[in-house]
């Protein structure tokens, strides 16, 4: 048996050169422009690292079972062909223990595999829980999503920026993340690692470390209506001493995140330009989320201030 | 006043006159409706519509009905995929596009919407209605006329939701209406109102249909057909209905409860005052993952039919098939938390909804070895439907293989709602369902019509299908690889630009191939005669459908039949000569009890229709007139005795003898 299924295999070769031919030029083009990738295949913090690790682990397990299926597919449809007038021929041979105990075995093996490791990293690489081996204390950012355009919070350092966040290489940074006037967004770095939602009257988390000094691209992944497309924001990756100058520089700014500038910020725009605000109205993020918590009626908590329709 | 009550909001704004793209599709809609109604009525078939077609009761009829609309969907559906995929592969750098972002959202939307409710599901009970039947041995479904009712639901969902492209807004809330976008603070327009009314009416279809079928499946089956008797497509078929009766009413009541929520001000998943838009999204996936099982199930026993039937070789592992069926099916309810891994729950949680995901695939691969076996040592015919089939192995096992990798939730993390996700899910639903379906269609086409589809046109749209569909989908993959997500109407990144013009050309060769298969069907209707299946059995198959006339006649069997195995139309063919069996001439036919038509399922659905059309643009007058409409022919129908009638024992005769001069 084995002797004919190696003997298929060698006559069927004509259509693997079909699926290099395919895949090829695919890979080159990945590698090619490998300075450009924004995504999985280029991290730059150990989240990512180890995400993208995780896939290639994993498509490495499956292949086990997928590239079989995919070779025996092919040579089994050529070679037992009504015309190649195969002798072997078994109208009524449908029954195997063996063979039917392999092909529930063999996954099911791989599954276990799959599962442990999935229940590792998961537990690992939970956005809620600090990174570790990162003994100093995180920067925190409070994140509010707005129609269309990001606004980060330093709270420790009473400065906040729009569609622009600069962190430093190295130190851990836990995200807070809701939204305010626009409906539910998804905060992701796909450089530095996990996405997760932000949602009204929620505060959601998430831990990241950026391990390389550059500017790197965030982004909403989650559809949130006409700004959708626009609603990314730049992340400067920086050395702590160069973060410390930004903040003081930024504190000096006379540019204050007020109320009225905040109420600015809700009103529906896009495509915004980054923003610097020193002084932060007390208490902005949780006063924000509790906004959303304590509503009662029928009136939407921003509808009587803007109205999110069209732009 | 009143012309409030009448008309609600509509007014004469709604028609989007100064949107040339969307007037020339509506003009374009209008003409073909205008010239469908002038050569009914110039060649005078309006009573053939009505009495052959509209109230029939016939599985084999509505069959073919669901075919014709899933068919015309799917034209509309795809041409949403010729502007999405033209807009993205111009949008790039500083370029709009020609879509503004509102048009660009109706279209994702109402794609994903088109795609799955109204091409998917039609297929899907359009195979369902032409086989199952004929395969348990039985004369109809178990509740014909509620049969009928359920099409035209399915029907008028379907209208209501091509209504939205002439008048008003389609929801641009993409295909879920995901809350609080599709509440009304984030949607205050009709458009989500004619999303949630098109699938409610719909939606009770397929749960009418699903009741059915499982009825049909358990209580009509012939005689000595034992469950693990059955041919394996009714086993799938009845997992999958199974599913449909325990997944649709969770859809139901959460567009009810959206509803609730926009309509009455009501606060289940808004953004404030106590309302939890992620309890929205658990439920709708409740019944979401269900659903993607409900498709791909019946695709999966249409592969085992057709392997079998063209490796002319018996089912490899009957058991352990019909056990992953029924494990899938299981499962199917306990991975819906895969889909939204990142609204931050515990690690506890993700682990364990991505470890039920994986577990899937465990008995997904054993179908496929047991596929791969039933070849093994067969003697295989590349006929177009083994064709599909061939692709779909690879198809499959690439989305597959991507499925349990965006299951494990720190991978998810990095490619939720990313082009990554959007490749794996078409790799499924089309490698999987689609090239199913289409297998399944050019399988039991001459059951259904009594001709066979031509081969050579048949094969040149396969290739364009298929390499369409590599070229579309795989520069996807590698794009949300990239950090490129779903539904952009633009990107700032021109690097991006090459893969989207080659995921266009892909959507090109696609076109292609559905042109092909409008020219194949037209060849083949031309060349009806060539093609004309007289045997009733033109792949020398397997199951009962086959030892029927083609087309079946209205009653399907003259005489019930008996099985004692599975395969018995196969067995006895093999046994044939060895045993004397009844001279046909000499069998004694008995007077056949058969439902008779009824307009009343066409008139109920009518009716839904415009309450649901009434609902969406708030018209008082309208609403009362449709749901009054309902409800009286509802209970008419109720009270009528005059729903059933036999044909006589001699017409029998003369039909089966027909056929048996036709066969020699």
């Amino acid at each position: 048996m084995i002797a004919r299924m190696r003997s298929a295999f060698t006559r069927s070769n004509m259509r693997r050169p079909l699926m290099i031919g395919l895949l090829l030029p695919m890979m080159l083009s990945l590698t090619a422009c490998q300075g450009q990738l924004i995504g999985l295949l280029n991290p730059k913090g150990v989240i990512a690292y180890e995400e993208r690790k995780l896939f290639f682990d994993t498509l490495a397990l499956m292949l086990i079972v997928v590239l079989p299926v995919i070779v025996m597919s092919f040579t089994f449809i050529y070679h037992y062909q009504v015309s190649h007038r195969i002798k072997d021929y078994k109208p009524n041979w449908s029954h195997s223990y063996f063979l039917e105990s392999l092909w529930w075995g063999i996954p099911c093996v791989i599954v276990v595999v799959l599962a442990i490791l999935s229940w590792k990293k998961t537990h690992e690489l939970d956005p809620y829980q600090p990174i570790p081996g990162h003994p100093q204390p995180p920067l925190l950012i409070q994140v509010i999503a707005l129609p269309w355009k990001w606004l980060f919070i330093y709270p420790e350092q009473h400065i906040a920026t729009v569609n622009y966040v600069v962190i430093p290489v190295g130190q851990q940074v836990e995200y807070w993340l809701t939204t305010d006037n626009v409906a539910m967004s998804a905060f992701f770095i796909p450089q530095l690692g996990s996405q997760i939602y932000t949602m009204a009257g929620m505060r959601t988390r998430l831990h990241l470390v950026a391990n390389q000094i550059g500017t790197y691209e965030g982004l909403n992944t989650q559809f949130n209506g006409d700004g959708f497309s626009d609603m990314h924001f730049t992340v400067q990756v920086v050395d702590p001493s160069v973060l410390q100058q930004w903040i003081n520089n930024t504190k000096k700014s006379s540019n204050h995140l007020t109320e009225a500038t905040y109420h600015e910020l809700l009103k529906p725009s896009i495509g915004n330009k980054p923003q610097v605000f020193s002084g932060i109205p007390t208490d902005l993020f949780n006063r924000v989320i509790i906004t959303y918590m304590h509503t009662i009626g029928d009136v939407h908590p921003r509808t009587n201030e803007v109205r999110n329709n069209h732009v | 006043m009143f012309e409030h009550l009448l008309f609600g909001n509509l007014t004469l704004n709604a028609i989007p006159f100064d949107v040339p793209i969307i007037m020339g599709a509506d003009i374009f809609m209008i003409a073909t409706f205008l010239l469908v109604i002038f050569l009914i009525t110039f060649y005078r078939k309006w009573p053939y519509m009505w009495h052959e077609w509209v109230t029939s009761v016939d599985h084999k009829k509505i069959g073919i009905m669901y075919l014709i609309l899933a068919g015309v969907m799917l034209l509309r559906g795809f041409s949403d995929v010729v502007l999405m995929r033209s807009q993205q592969a111009v949008a790039a750098g500083h370029s709009a596009g020609f879509l503004p972002p509102e048009h660009f959202d109706q279209i994702f939307s109402a794609h994903g919407v088109i795609m799955i409710f109204f091409v998917a599901m039609p297929f899907m009970f359009a195979l369902l209605n032409i086989a199952v039947p004929l395969q348990i041995g039985a004369r109809d479904v178990a509740y014909p006329y509620l049969n009928s009712l359920s099409f035209w639901m399915t029907f008028a969902g379907a209208m209501l939701c091509n209504a939205s492209l002439l008048i008003g807004k389609f929801s641009a809330a993409g295909w879920l209406a995901y809350p609080p976008l599709s509440e009304w603070y984030y949607s205050p327009t009709e458009g989500v109102d004619y999303y949630i009314w098109s699938l409610q009416i719909a939606g009770v279809g397929t749960l009418l249909a699903g009741i059915n079928f499982v009825a049909t499946i358990i209580k009509m089956r012939c005689k000595g057909m034992t469950l693990m008797k059955m041919p394996i497509f009714v086993w799938s078929a009845l997992c999958s209905m199974i599913l449909v009766i325990l997944a649709f009413p969770v859809l139901t009541v959460t567009l009810a409860l959206l509803t609730l929520d926009r309509l009455l001000g009501m606060h289940f998943f808004t953004d404030f005052a106590g309302g939890n838009n992620m309890m929205y999204i658990n439920l709708i996936w409740v019944w979401g993952h269900p659903e993607v099982y409900i498709l791909i199930l019946p695709a999966f026993g249409i592969f085992s039919e057709i392997v079998a039937t063209f490796s002319q070789k018996k089912l490899f592992g009957y058991t352990t098939m019909v056990w992953a069926i029924a494990i899938i099916a299981f499962l199917s309810f306990v991975v819906w938390l895969h889909h939204f891994f990142t609204m931050g729950a515990g690690a506890d949680v993700n682990a364990f909804f991505g470890i039920a995901t994986m577990v899937i695939a465990i008995p997904t691969g054993v179908k496929i070895f047991n596929w791969l076996f039933t070849m093994y040592k067969g003697r295989i015919i590349l006929a177009t439907p083994m064709l599909w089939v061939a692709a779909f192995f690879t198809t499959f096992a690439i989305g597959g293989m991507t499925g349990v990798m965006l299951a494990i939730p720190p991978v998810d993390f990095e490619l939720h709602n990313s082009l990554f996700l959007v490749a794996h899910f078409h790799n499924v639903l089309i490698g999987g369902t689609l090239f199913g379906f289409f297998a399944g269609i050019i399988y039991w086409f001459p059951k259904a019509f009594g001709f066979r589809l031509d081969e050579k046109w048949g094969i040149g749209s396969f290739v364009f299908w298929v390499i369409g569909f590599y070229i579309a989908f795989m520069p996807l993959y590698v794009l949300g690889l990239n950090g490129v997500t779903r539904r952009l109407d633009h990107y700032a990144n021109t690097q991006y630009q090459p893969y989207f013009i080659t995921a266009a050309i892909g959507a090109a060769c696609v076109l292609i191939g559905i042109i092909l298969q409008i020219i194949q069907l037209y060849v083949s209707i031309k060349n009806r005669e060539a093609l004309r299946d007289r045997t009733g059995d033109p792949w020398n198959g397997r199951t009962l459908e086959w030892s029927v006339s083609s087309p079946a006649p209205l009653y399907n069997f003259a005489v019930l039949p008996t099985v004692e195995t599975l395969d018995q139309f196969w067995v006895n063919k093999h046994q044939h000569h060895t045993e004397g069996t009844v001279h046909p001439k000499d069998i004694h036919y008995h007077p056949i009890h058969l439902p008779k038509n009824t307009a009343a399922g066409f008139i109920i659905a009518m009716f839904s229709g415009i309450t649901g059309f009434a609902l969406i643009w708030h018209m008082w007058i309208p609403g009362i007139i449709g749901l009054l409409g309902v409800l009286i022919t509802w209970i008419a129908r109720t009270f009528s005795t005059d729903t059933d009638f036999y044909i006589d024992a001699e017409t029998v005769r003369k039909t089966e003898l027909a056929h048996i001069k036709e066969k020699v």
